[in-house]
């Protein structure tokens, strides 16, 4: 059991003393919005993974926490550590209200709910130029005041931003791996699997399953606040689009939903070969990166639904019969 | 008067919308999947319209004759290959979501496919008919609106015929209403499913004529359609093939009015907000009965 553990450990020392080794800003950057999209992938999973349904909009709680955090910012130079909580708990308030009527809806009835919520808010933000005192530039976006002080998120040293993301990513994957063996996360995987017979067996389903979707709105929006600092500029077809959405189900799914290794190597696997062709095709052929994820989710769908994680799962069962 | 005419143009629309979405709505029923990708295929006829019209010059609306049974071949094809396959693994799977998920993906695929091909331009092609307008007294109508209206109504009718004159159409309805007995009774039902896809898919060939002499062609046109036609069938209750008549027009008319008063931007975030608290409040549509 021991070696597992080492083997466990061994990519993050390597991403650990990455930025020492390379100082090439792309590699830096490539691998800092592949764990974005890994932390990201994360959050997605303690709902679409455990709790039996498929979320397809969960940009809107990345896109609330980076305008949350960028107007707050930008209007009242608060800074966005601080901000990041509000945006997290101003998603976490809206996805208690879209939440707790829209969860009882099964199966593709939620996928639709959560589709529409996303495209009315994009909507809403595209068409408002100012709300108050706080001026949201409609479809035009936000952009960031550019410092470069730590306290206001801020860096012009590209680490900065590769280690916040790390360790978010590090305390991520051990606090998902403490929750999903935990009392609740043996009962929320009960009630996504068979509602009824957890119910039966005197699980809340409906408490649980909101209660998750809290977490993992909080989680998102911080990331979003996170892109914000890290891009410095934010507009609705970008950060609150479906596209981000449908590639945040897409990762998880070919990496093996319900899972918490499978996100994270669904996003190594995928984010690198699509940030990289964007880096040297530039707009020669656009979508070749939703192409390739399009394409990836049907064939996996009808040949390996569980996602790489299965297909390792089968490998060493085949590995340990044959040897 | 105005208001009057922006109605009857609402209404007309709506009707169109409702041709999208039967397709849509056909497939739910008897198969039971959302096919999240039927605005993909939507905009693969557009296509497919725009190059006949503009290479070979046919009549636009006489061009439906070659995309619905290409359609129908995709679909039927498309539905063989990657969805019963599927349908049969999860059989005991009390929420399926592989299903959704592989059209979903299909959605992606086929939508950025078409901008990797065909890129990001707006295309349309002059037709004798757009532009036009009927008088009729005071009102006055756009008269592809008028056409596809038309269009639409022998759609439907040719339809209606399809499922309940024919015994093809009678094994269809067996099957949607309950596959088990359907099957005990001796009806293929996986060759059913099929069919179905097909005919779901091939009703888009129609659309994608009808819409070309009003709208653009773009790799996203299907987008809009899409949501649009999601929102019209579980209005109407998913399913049900008047009740996507009736979702539709009451859209179309939500959407002209709004655009009159509160403009066209804005009437389509409110009609996403309306629907999501109608999908709270009433999932099984506007004449659905609650199922326990």
């Amino acid at each position: 059991m021991n070696y597992v553990y080492w083997i466990m450990i061994l990519p993050f020392v390597v991403l650990g003393v990455t930025p020492l080794a390379f100082k090439s800003v792309i590699v830096l950057q490539v691998l800092t919005t592949v764990m974005w999209y890994a932390c990201l992938v994360l959050s997605w999973n303690l709902v679409g993974g455990y709790a039996g349904v498929l979320p397809l909009g969960h940009a809107a709680y990345v896109g609330i926490g980076a305008y949350i955090s960028s107007l707050l910012f930008i209007h009242h130079n608060i800074s966005p550590w601080f901000g990041m909580l509000i945006g997290g708990a101003t998603a976490s308030l809206f996805a208690f209200v879209i939440g707790y009527p829209s969860l009882r809806l099964r199966g593709p009835y939620y996928a639709l709910a959560s589709i529409a919520t996303l495209e009315a808010l994009r909507m809403v933000t595209e068409n408002v130029d100012q709300i108050g005192p706080w001026s949201i530039r409609g479809a035009r976006g936000l952009l960031l005041p550019l410092g470069n002080k730590w306290w206001l998120m801020q860096s012009q040293d590209k680490a900065f931003f590769y280690y916040f993301i790390l360790a978010f990513l590090i305390l991520l994957i051990l606090g998902e791996y403490r929750f999903r063996y935990s009392r609740w996360g043996y009962q929320l995987v009960a009630a996504g699997q068979n509602e009824d017979a957890a119910r039966a067996l005197g699980v809340s389903v409906a408490n649980l399953k909101v209660h998750a979707l809290l977490v993992s709105a909080f989680l998102s929006a911080m990331l979003g606040t996170f892109y914000a600092q890290f891009v410095l500029y934010i507009f609705p077809q970008g950060i609150l689009s479906l596209t981000l959405s449908f590639e945040i189900a897409y990762i998880a799914i070919v990496g093996g939903k319900g899972t918490i290794l499978g996100p994270v190597l669904g996003a190594f696997l995928l984010v690198p070969a699509s940030e990289i062709s964007r880096f040297y095709l530039g707009g020669r052929l656009l979508g070749l990166n939703l192409v390739v994820y399009g394409l990836m989710i049907v064939i996996f769908m009808r040949y390996l639904p569980g996602g790489l994680m299965e297909l390792g799962s089968k490998l060493v069962r085949r590995f340990k019969n044959g040897g | 008067m105005e208001i009057a005419n922006i109605v009857l143009d609402g209404f007309l629309m709506g009707t169109i919308y409702a041709l999208v979405a039967l397709g849509l709505t056909l497939i739910f029923g008897i198969i039971k999947i959302i096919n999240f990708a039927h605005g993909s295929f939507l905009m693969l006829s557009m296509y497919v319209a725009y190059w006949l019209v503009k290479s070979i010059g046919v009549d636009v609306y006489w061009s439906i004759l070659i995309p619905v049974p290409v359609m129908f071949l995709i679909g039927y094809g498309l539905n063989h290959t990657l969805i019963v396959p599927v349908l049969k693994k999860e059989k005991g799977v009390r929420e399926p979501l592989s299903v959704l998920l592989l059209t979903a993906g299909l959605w992606t695929f086929m939508d950025n496919i078409a901008l990797m091909l065909f890129g990001p331009y707006f295309r349309s092609v002059q037709t004798p008919y757009s532009g036009k307008m009927i008088r009729l007294g005071m009102l006055s109508l756009r008269l592809p609106l008028c056409v596809g209206f038309l269009i639409t109504i022998a759609t439907a009718l040719f339809l209606y015929c399809l499922l309940y004159k024919t015994k093809l159409g009678r094994a269809i309805r067996a099957t949607g209403q309950d596959r088990e007995a359907a099957f005990e009774v001796g009806v293929d039902v996986y060759r059913i499913y099929d069919v179905s896809f097909g005919i779901g898919i091939a009703i888009l060939g129609v659309a994608g004529a009808v819409l070309l002499p009003m709208f653009y062609v773009h790799p996203t046109s299907g987008v809009v359609f899409d949501i649009r036609a999601f929102i019209i069938v579980v209005l109407g209750g998913l399913g049900s093939i008047p009740g996507a008549f009736a979702g539709g027009i009451l859209i179309g008319v939500i959407e002209a009015l709004g655009s009159f008063w509160i403009g066209s931007t804005w009437i389509q975030a409110w009609i996403n907000i309306l629907f999501v608290l109608f999908l709270f409040f009433r999932p099984m549509g506007l004449f659905g009965i609650e199922r326990g």
